[in-house]
């Protein structure tokens, strides 16, 4: 090979790399989003990136989803407990909230990776 | 080469590398499938034992094995509900006592082991305590002392008759309760944990409302990151536990309680006072391939205490580790975590204990 095909190579690496880049850290990846179940049926998913409130109104009663700055979390909740508006924030992959009289789950899906499987609690 | 030909190669060179970014990223969005496969696990989630539970499972058996954990996990939330009148439990309890199954004989074997050697810290009789301060209901308040005094008269697994090979028990002093509910998920996911194996299963994750077992190890061979939840702060953890064929089991104030006038009362009692807990920890996190003992000494151990819990765990140090936060803070872990164990802040207080 020549000298020039060891430019073109390299020239169309360093292509590949930069246009890799932006694919990851631009429009290529829109983030994750979170998935609410009601007794174990999906009713809606939302993209973590949107700010919004979601409200719940189901048999069981109420709940609204909040996301903002890329984080969910429940709050107006009507459930007896309230465990759910006390379990902070979810961003990362395979992340719950979790309304238990309400039946409600709300879970991080094709988000950030996270550090761990799962939490024991 | 001719030049022509060159910019075609560039070009096809091109777009392949592209194609692949972009499919590196799609490949990272569908995370969340329900298939089999050596990558994704087959997985499943059901409310049963009042909370929330996944179940996965990798590989070809995934899919039959979660099924029959499912169903399994139905068939003894059925067996040990004190929820349901029509529970074994219950019938034992509205009857004095009477036959167990294998299931329950299991159980029963299991907590009278764990009231002699926690030196009757762990009481399945304690049910009537728990009922007053409305933690099996949610009707939560604080009992007056004439209450817990009469409640408390009532509490002391030594009362049960219970003969192991004849599967029996029966109940000597009028009034009392049980509940397995210490022990009943620790039992259950190492139900689960067997089925899995006898299933094939090489590599699944079992989630009972926080009360983690793992079956293998993770799919690539290494192990898993079981994460331990701050008690004092939702978003935070304590550290993260690498582990295989092992549950992992924590208890805190922080999991259930209640305010009143101020005061925040949480569901571990101490079946000594009838009164939340007060030992200077506020979290222990029980490693153990048995299942089962996980469950009910993480509860134990929280009512112990730190000094305690360390001289229990000396005579016992064979089937269990653990990791104790206590009230400053500081953590104390058992030396068979010292390579498995990490905390998330690199400047918390860990002792280790051998």
């Amino acid at each position: 090979m020549k000298k020039k095909d060891f430019i073109i190579i390299a020239v169309v690496l360093l292509v590949a790399g930069i246009l890799a880049l932006v694919f990851h850290f631009a429009g290529g990846d829109p983030g994750g989003s979170v998935r609410v179940k009601v007794d174990g049926k999906v009713t809606g998913t939302y993209a973590l990136i949107e700010e919004q409130r979601v409200p719940f109104d189901t048999k069981y009663g109420h709940n609204t989803l909040v996301i903002e700055g890329g984080k969910a979390h429940i709050e107006d909740a009507d459930c007896p407990d309230h465990y759910c508006e006390q379990q902070g924030e979810i961003s990362k992959t395979g992340e719950t909230l979790v309304c238990l009289p309400h039946k409600l789950v709300a879970e991080v899906v094709a988000g950030e990776a996270s550090d761990v499987d799962i939490i024991a609690k | 080469m001719n030049s022509w030909k060159k910019y075609i190669a560039l070009l096809l060179a091109m777009v392949m590398v592209c194609a692949m970014a972009l499919t590196g990223c799609a490949g990272k969005k569908s995370s969340s499938e329900n298939t089999a496969s050596d990558e994704e696990p087959y997985s499943k989630d059901i409310f049963a034992m009042d909370t929330y539970m996944t179940v996965s499972a990798y590989g070809d058996a995934g899919e039959k094995a979660v099924d029959a954990a499912v169903k399994e996990i139905n068939r003894l939330d059925a067996l040990l509900s004190t929820g349901k009148a029509s529970s074994e439990v219950s019938e034992l309890t509205a009857n004095d006592g009477g036959k167990l199954s294998a299931d329950t004989n299991a159980l029963m074997d299991a907590a009278l082991d764990l009231y002699e050697s926690t030196d009757h810290v762990f009481d399945i009789t304690i049910y009537p305590v728990m009922k007053l301060w409305g933690f099996t209901d949610q009707n939560y308040k604080v009992p007056s002392d004439g209450d817990l005094k009469a409640a408390l008269k009532l509490v002391d697994a030594s009362t049960l008759d219970y003969n192991k090979s004849k599967k029996t028990v029966a109940f000597t002093v009028d009034g009392t309760q049980i509940d397995f509910g210490g022990i009943a998920k620790g039992y259950t996911s190492a139900t689960v944990a067997q089925l899995y194996k006898d299933y094939g299963v090489t590599s699944g994750l079992v989630n009972l409302g926080g009360n983690v077992q793992t079956v293998g190890f993770k799919p690539d061979g290494t192990e898993w990151r079981i994460g331990i939840q701050h008690p004092e702060d939702e978003n935070d953890m304590l550290g993260v536990v690498q582990t295989h064929d092992q549950a992992v089991i924590t208890s805190g104030g922080y999991e259930r309680n209640f305010e009143e006038d101020g005061v925040v009362y949480h569901h571990i009692i101490d079946p000594s006072t009838g009164y939340p807990a007060d030992s200077g920890l506020i979290s222990v996190t029980i490693v153990s391939e048995d299942g089962t003992l996980a469950d009910g000494l993480s509860t134990s151990l929280f009512i112990m205490g730190k000094d305690k819990a360390i001289e229990y765990w000396k005579a016992h140090s064979k089937d269990f580790d653990f990791v104790l936060c206590e009230d400053d803070g500081t953590l104390v872990v058992s030396k068979g975590l010292k390579d498995k164990f990490t905390p998330q802040d690199e400047n918390a207080k860990v002792e280790y204990v051998s």
